[in-house]
């Protein structure tokens, strides 16, 4: 029970500090000079000390939706897959419900952006509404074939059952899933091909554009929900793409877990210095690649066994 | 003459727990109508005949309510006529496919009682299973039934006569009506037709899949509030349908325990659409009661002056779009997990056709959140976009105290979910079916268990407490904080937001519309006036935007068009060539004879092929005669 309770904090504690490593990252190999790695804390601390600013247009939903923006993302990060193989108590919940609560955590995110009357929520809300319906078959189809290979849906028995028995004889099956679910990590998340969290530019911005109504706390909420978003998905990918190092003991594992994060946080800035963002109707391109490759996941287990 | 079998207590549950809740709404809402003696002998007696379908033990008495069943909601929805064109064409057109339905039905009832259409449900099985050819008595009762749940193909008329009918009616239509059929593909494929075959099963599921994405795709392109709801019925029809199809596919593969699951899946959801379906119904009324017009463009705001109708718009939303932990979601878990069991299915085409239904039925859930934001922010949130959202106030306490019970029926299929199941699980069991509840139960109460070989467990009361704690320990945490609030107006880059500047519903479905363009087919018209002779400068713009449903063009008003070429051909034919006419009538004549030997069973391909000839040189020769 220690353990878990431990993985949950440490979960909790790092997720900043992932952002901030692929921020401060990305500065480094632009040749600027990095900004601390700390810099998500300070600015969480410095917007709950704030004075925050209501919009008179909006209604008590804009009151409410920011907690309920949160509350199901800390849900989630209580089902996450074990990181050390004691810590391994509530993990049953399914990777549906998984699906289930970041959307109820989107819906809320949507529907704060039409809250204030500004036409930069609406657009944002509008955006987000798009990509994240075309969002969803990937995500399930990916689950599909995942649950095949590790025989059994819940993510927290699928990652031990994975880092016990690694799926040798459905390389491809797991290679083309692995793909897949990269891409909706990218896009989930907010990430470059994507959407760019660094600007304010109402031709690019999906994310930003909807909380540009909030401050103070409210908008603490929402930055803490973002960085938390990135480290479910990116915990997701390391515990069932990356399986192992669960048998370790409990502090290497930990470790390992850390490494494992910080080389995806690597690869996912590496992407974002390379690359520019898309147009917004060039990403259902991108999101056909992720549908497609995990309708090749499961038609390679189903037909090849591979 | 009545039966009180477990599946028909469960539709009687099912009908009480929706027309309660209306029954409270509709007293609010008669100060509205205007012929109100008319309206409420028609309410009663159509409440009074969907309790009769579900009782009903032959097929003359089942009929007969069915017919009533029909033609009160039919007058219903000409309630509030006042001979609005629109009004008397969706009445005229639901009146026409609703008996179009009920033929296939009779048809169905006079093959399988053998004529005696006074006998009882349980005797037809031994008739039913004598008849030479079960798939056409199948095919009856697919366009018997799913005519009448709004299936596609024949899902045409539901949008355009749900959203005419006097709000609480749209409810009792789309919520419980449309179940009725529902009802009967339970009642009359597992007690007449049961051996199923596969392809049975396999044809559902397609239609179910099809029906969920058409439905919330045009969903999505409406602005009428409650023509958006009524779309969203048929893409709930759809995700029922697809629960029904591998519950008969799961049966016909004999795997008993997945098929049960399906079918208690399917059943699920049923009760929880007729839920949220009649309570957004009720919401939608109350809002059009206040602001007179069903155009969500009109709306917003609307949280502020209707708190109640907009709370209660918000749980059934976030039911609808199937979020957890909401009713709506359990039961698409519960399908989604039915259609992963097809992982021990043996036949390998099968198994690679189920992703797809599980690609249809994600994308579907994805864009019915996309489609309930723009439903809920536009009409609720934002600033007033007209005069009328401006004067809307509370509706009056019945039509809340109607809309908070239903909420209450919406909790309680959350909360209660291992009560309702149970007694799901003992329909299924009375219509000869395996009990799965200690399956799906296996550890407690609150873990929801998948039956399928690696399936996954919910917990829904876990789910929400740990949401409604961690969201009370966020606020207490903003509480003890003490942050200082200050009141200004929205930032919008150095402008005033108003009205006119916020994102309509319209643009909000925009992205989703362009990249779905190939199926809309939209017509749009921009209109500038242009500044001089300037191409970039304009000083105003209008643009306008229609989707005409695809079906609708192609396959009714094509359907239309050939019928109007016939027609035209036959009318020539009997008022100048008399002599053609009558060979025509001769020519009937065979193929009724020649197609009835085939019904009776005396079909070979020989006779058959012998009888096409016949039949093509007496039309070459008496009917179409030499060609100049």
């Amino acid at each position: 029970m220690i353990y878990y309770i431990l993985t949950v904090i440490i979960t909790l504690l790092i997720a900043p500090l992932l952002l901030g490593f692929i921020k401060a990252f990305k500065m480094v190999l632009l040749y600027k000079k990095p900004s601390s790695i700390f810099q998500p804390y300070r600015n969480y601390s410095k917007l709950l000390s704030k004075e925050m600013v209501l919009s008179q247009e909006s209604s008590d939903i804009t009151k409410i939706a920011p907690f309920l923006v949160l509350s199901p993302l800390l849900v989630v990060v209580l089902f996450l897959p074990p990181v050390v193989s004691e810590a391994f108590y509530i993990s049953f919940i399914d990777a549906f419900t998984i699906t289930g609560l970041l959307a109820l955590s989107t819906f809320f995110l949507m529907l704060l952006g039409l809250d204030c009357a500004s036409s930069f929520g609406g657009l944002g809300s509008s955006r987000e509404a798009f990509i994240s319906s075309i969002v969803e078959p990937a995500m399930i189809l990916n689950i599909f074939s995942i649950s095949m290979m590790a025989g059994d849906l819940g993510v927290g028995k699928a990652s031990v059952n994975l880092a016990l028995v690694f799926p040798s004889a459905h390389m491809a099956s797991f290679i083309f899933a692995g793909i897949s679910f990269f891409i909706l990590l990218l896009t989930e998340t907010g990430r470059i091909p994507v959407d760019n969290p660094d600007t304010h530019l109402e031709l690019t911005m999906i994310h930003e554009a909807m909380i540009l109504d909030l401050s103070g706390f409210y908008l603490a909420l929402i930055e803490i929900a973002a960085s938390i978003k990135y480290i479910i998905f990116s915990s997701l990918f390391a515990s069932l793409f990356l399986p192992f190092g669960l048998e370790l003991n409990p502090f290497l594992a930990t470790l390992v877990f850390i490494i494992k994060l910080i080389l995806i946080a690597i690869v996912v800035s590496l992407i974002e210095v390379s690359m520019a963002k898309l147009r917004l109707f060039k990403v259902p391109n991108l999101l056909g690649i992720a549908i497609v490759f995990s309708f090749l996941s499961l038609i390679t287990f189903y037909v090849l066994g591979a | 003459m009545f039966q009180f079998d477990m599946l028909s207590l469960l539709f009687v549950g099912l009908i009480l727990l929706g027309y309660i809740p209306n029954f409270f709404y509709t007293l609010g809402y008669l100060p509205h109508v205007q012929r109100k003696a008319h309206f409420i002998i028609h309410y009663i007696a159509f409440g009074l005949s969907l309790l009769g379908v579900v009782l009903a033990n032959n097929s003359i008495v089942f009929l007969f309510f069915w017919e009533l069943m029909s033609l009160t909601s039919w007058q219903l929805i000409l309630t509030e006529a006042n001979n609005k064109r629109s009004t008397l064409d969706a009445a005229k057109f639901y009146f026409f496919m609703t008996h179009v339905g009920f033929v296939f039905l009779l048809l169905f009832f006079l093959i399988v009682s053998g004529g005696n259409l006074e006998i009882d449900f349980s005797h037809m099985h031994d008739i039913a299973s004598t008849f030479a050819y079960p798939t056409l008595l199948f095919f009856f009762l697919v366009l018997g039934f799913l005519s009448k749940a709004g299936a596609v193909p024949l899902h045409v008329w539901l949008p355009y006569a749900h959203p005419e009918a006097p709000s609480p009616v749209s409810a009792l239509m789309s919520g419980v009506m449309i179940k009725m059929a529902l009802y009967g593909f339970f009642r009359f494929l597992f007690d007449v037709l049961y051996p199923w075959q596969e392809e049975w099963g396999i044809l559902i599921l397609v239609i179910g899949a099809i029906s969920s994405l058409v439905g919330v795709l045009y969903a999505l392109s409406e602005h009428d509030i409650k023509a958006l709801l009524a779309n969203h019925s048929i893409e709930n029809i759809g995700i029922i349908l697809i629960g029904f199809g591998m519950g008969m596919i799961f049966d016909s593969l004999h795997l008993y325990t997945l098929s049960s699951f399906s079918f208690i899946a399917a059943l699920f959801h049923i009760f929880n659409h007729m839920s949220f379906k009649s309570l957004l119904f009720m919401g939608a009324g109350s809002v059009l009661h206040q602001t007179h017009t069903k155009n969500m463009e009109k709306y917003g705001a609307l949280i502020k002056s209707m708190p109640i109708t907009a709370w209660t718009f918000l749980l059934a939303a976030i039911s609808i779009s199937a979020l957890p932990p909401t009713n709506g979601f359990l039961s698409e878990w519960m399908i989604f997990q039915s259609l992963l069991g097809s992982n021990s299915i043996e036949s390998m085409s099968l198994k690679l056709a189920i992703p797809f239904a599980v690609f249809a039925l994600a994308l579907t859930s994805g864009l019915a959140i996309a489609c309930f934001v723009k439903a809920y922010g536009i009409t609720f949130l934002g600033l007033h976009r007209s005069e009328n959202a401006k004067h809307a106030k509370e509706v009056n306490f019945l039509m809340q105290f109607g809309m908070i019970l239903m909420a209450m029926v919406v909790i309680s299929l959350m909360l209660f979910a291992p009560f309702y199941i149970y007694y799901f699980d003992k329909a299924l069991y009375s219509l000869g079916h395996v009990s799965v509840y200690k399956e799906i139960f296996s550890t407690n109460m609150f873990n929801l268990h998948s039956v399928a070989n690696n399936g996954g467990v919910v917990s829904p009361l876990l789910l929400v407490g740990l949401l409604i704690g961690i969201t009370t320990l966020l606020m207490v945490v903003y509480k003890v904080l003490g942050i200082k609030v200050r009141i200004h107006r929205t930032w919008a880059g150095g402008y005033r937001t108003t009205a006119d500047t916020q994102y309509s519903s319209t643009g909000f479905a925009g992205p989703i519309r362009k990249f779905f363009s190939w199926l809309y087919k939209p017509d749009e018209t921009i209109k500038k006036v242009h500044i001089g002779e300037s191409k970039t400068k304009f000083s105003s713009a209008n643009y306008e935007m229609h989707v005409t449903p695809l079906f609708e063009k192609s396959l009714y008003q094509g359907t239309t068009k050939i019928a109007t070429m016939i027609s035209y051909w036959v009318y020539k034919l009997a008022h100048f060539e008399k002599t053609r006419y009558a060979a025509m009538i001769f020519n009937l004549l065979l193929t009724v004879l020649f197609s009835y030997r085939v019904f009776y069973g005396d079909f070979s391909w020989a006779t058959l092929m012998l009888e096409a000839v016949v039949m093509v040189i007496s039309i070459k020769i008496l009917i179409i005669g030499e060609t100049r």
